[in-house]
């Protein structure tokens, strides 16, 4: 979240300040000084011009050896002047160290841009960058003196605009008001920026020049963080901004881990919401261990659907007349079965293979079973209208239901995974799906008496399975009774 | 310390602010603007120790520094590298070429002062 690209430039300001505050204190006190500090200063503000030239011009970016030499320069005579003049004149003195914060500030953000090579940069909590707020001069310098002397960057705006058009150019941590401003006035300015999605977060100090305190409360409830009363104390505004950047990083770090889990929730929403319906997708992700490869021993109904003779009828298709049917078909299945709550476990070519009861089980899981082998059934009317209308061949499905207790559970590498089914009640299921008609729904004894509802029973068969020895009765399902 | 310090530096501004600070500190001091300069006054004067920044017109100063080393005359003087801040690859070239130590521009004066005596003792 930091602006990196705007760091320069804003260093650049503060040098250029640094530099002539000095160069105005030393062209008054020029008379008090020895020649040789006088020389010093002479070096130091050639030194400054030609620091201005570089940033001034336009024609072309200074080379960075360039800067840093003039740097260097700046530094090494600020740094002897300070040790020669620095008790007799104090004044020129703080001038002297807050040139110097200047200079280690913008060789600390060169030096940062030498080091980027592209990768995530650290945000570090000091220090701030404050944009301070204030139509009188001498009040914005007094904070801005205040406040780069503790190492935050300050940036001043002399009205309620030129703060708005800052607040849109750089990523501020605390913004210091005044409230009594011509123009725009200080109350506008904190309207907007809690109005705004982007600023709302950024903490505001309200400074108010009168004891006002209904006018303090008034923009409190507006949303402003703090307020000070002028002339307020200098300790006081320090401990008011810490804690102002220190809620401003907090809410970073918040923002930034909520844009992660965000990030995962829409990965596990896109890897499993398409066969799943948006119920168990949020199971899922309510609970931490559901990703874990693993699974449990549960009771589900088994849904087998596939249409007869597909294989036949799209060998006499063109491949694209296949992808549509099949398209079609699919789609259509698969909204019917995800408001019905069941899972889809997979497609193989033509047929559908869908759960009742897992992740999540529920007491009518048969009874949805039924009633979404019904609803499947009643849509084929609707889907073969738009074949014929495309001339397109019409189709049938037969669909097949068994409850049994099954393995759930993410299964396969970690690599690749997925949440599926293994035990005889899947196969089971195959083999009445394997008798089942166009049209037809096929359930087994089993799931017969898992129903809770009553449903027009057809006629019922038993049948045998390859690895068990004793058959399987199945019935017809005709529809549900209401 | 009775032989000069040899600053070379090619930033007349830089050179001329250095070796200021290094004379308060009573240092003599002897300075060059290029490579090629530096090696002449290193056979001229035998410095104690040399500053020398890395990049300079004519002859750089991993050039220079490597040449130093090869001549016979000149090649126990002790050279600390000046290199940009952050320049992790200038200072590894640096005592590649044979420098003896490293400072980082702009410089920590008494840091560089240390190094300069502890080298000019050895």
């Amino acid at each position: 979240m930091t602006s990196s690209h705007q760091a320069p430039a804003l260093w650049s300001e503060l040098l250029l300040r640094s530099l002539a505050e000095v160069r105005e204190l030393f062209s008054r006190l020029e008379d008090e000084l020895g020649p040789a500090s006088g020389d010093d200063f002479a070096h130091l503000l050639e030194g400054g011009s030609r620091l201005k030239r570089m940033l001034d011009s336009d024609a072309e970016q200074p080379s960075s050896h360039d800067l840093m030499n003039v740097l260097a320069a700046i530094r090494g005579y600020a740094e002897m002047l300070l040790e020669d003049i620095g008790e007799l004149i104090p004044e020129l003195a703080a001038a002297l160290e807050r040139l110097l914060k200047a200079v280690q500030g913008a060789n600390d953000s060169g030096q940062e841009s030498a080091a980027d090579n592209g990768q995530p940069r650290n945000i570090t909590s000091e220090p701030g960058f404050i944009l301070a707020v204030d139509d009188l001069q001498e009040n914005r310098e007094l904070v801005a003196r205040y406040l780069s002397r503790s190492g935050h960057i300050v940036v001043t705006a002399a009205g309620g605009e030129e703060a708005l058009s800052t607040l849109e150019q750089t990523d501020v941590d605390v913004v210091l008001l005044d409230l009594l401003m011509p123009g725009m006035d200080g109350r506008e300015v904190l309207y907007r920026i809690k109005q705004h999605p982007e600023w709302r977060a950024t903490p505001v100090i309200v400074i108010s020049g009168s004891q006002d305190m209904d006018g303090i409360i008034e923009c409190i409830e507006a949303g402003a963080d703090d307020y000070l009363f002028k002339p307020f104390n200098p300790v006081l505004l320090q401990a008011r901004i810490k804690a102002g950047i220190e809620r401003k990083r907090w809410h970073d770090r918040e923002e930034q881990y909520r844009l992660q889990l965000e990030r995962n929730e829409k990965f596990i929403r896109a890897t499993f919401g398409r066969y799943l319906s948006d119920e168990i997708v949020t199971d899922i992700l309510e609970r931490p261990e559901g990703l874990e490869l693993g699974g449990d021993l549960r009771r589900v109904t088994i849904m087998m659907s596939d249409i007869r003779g597909f294989t036949t009828l799209s060998e006499r298709l063109q491949p694209s007349q296949v992808v549509t049917l099949l398209n079609r078909y699919l789609g259509a299945m698969t909204d019917i079965i995800m408001a019905h709550q069941g899972t889809i476990d997979e497609f193989i070519g033509d047929a559908i293979l869908a759960v009742f009861g897992a992740p999540a089980r529920r007491e009518d899981d048969a009874d949805r079973a039924v009633n979404c082998a019904l609803a499947m059934q009643a849509a084929m009317a609707g889907i073969n209208a738009h074949n014929r209308a495309e001339g397109l061949p019409e189709i049938e499905t037969g669909i097949a239901l068994n409850t049994g207790d099954v393995i759930a559970g993410n299964i396969g590498s970690e690599r690749r995974s997925k949440y599926g089914f293994v035990g005889h009640p899947m196969n089971v299921t195959s083999r009445i799906e394997d008798v089942t008609a166009g049209g037809e729904i096929l359930v087994s004894d089993s799931t017969l008496h898992s129903l809770s509802g009553t449903f027009q029973v057809g006629t019922s068969q038993a049948i045998t399975v390859k690895g068990i020895d004793e058959s399987i009765v199945i019935h017809q399902i005709l529809g549900a009774n209401p | 310390m009775s032989r000069p310090v040899l600053l070379v530096e090619d930033n007349e501004l830089n050179r001329e602010m250095l070796a200021r600070r290094l004379r308060r500190a009573g240092l003599s001091v002897v300075v060059a603007a290029d490579g090629r300069e530096a090696l002449a006054r290193m056979r001229e004067h035998s410095p104690a120790v040399v500053l020398m920044d890395m990049s300079l017109p004519i002859l750089d100063g991993w050039s220079a520094c490597r040449m130093a080393r090869e001549d016979e005359q000149i090649r126990h003087i002790p050279i600390i590298a000046l290199t940009a801040h952050a320049m992790e690859e200038d200072r590894r070239k640096a005592l590649q070429a044979g420098c003896d130590d490293y400072a980082t521009k702009p410089v920590d004066f008494p840091a560089l002062l240390a190094k300069i005596e502890k080298l000019a003792e050895q």
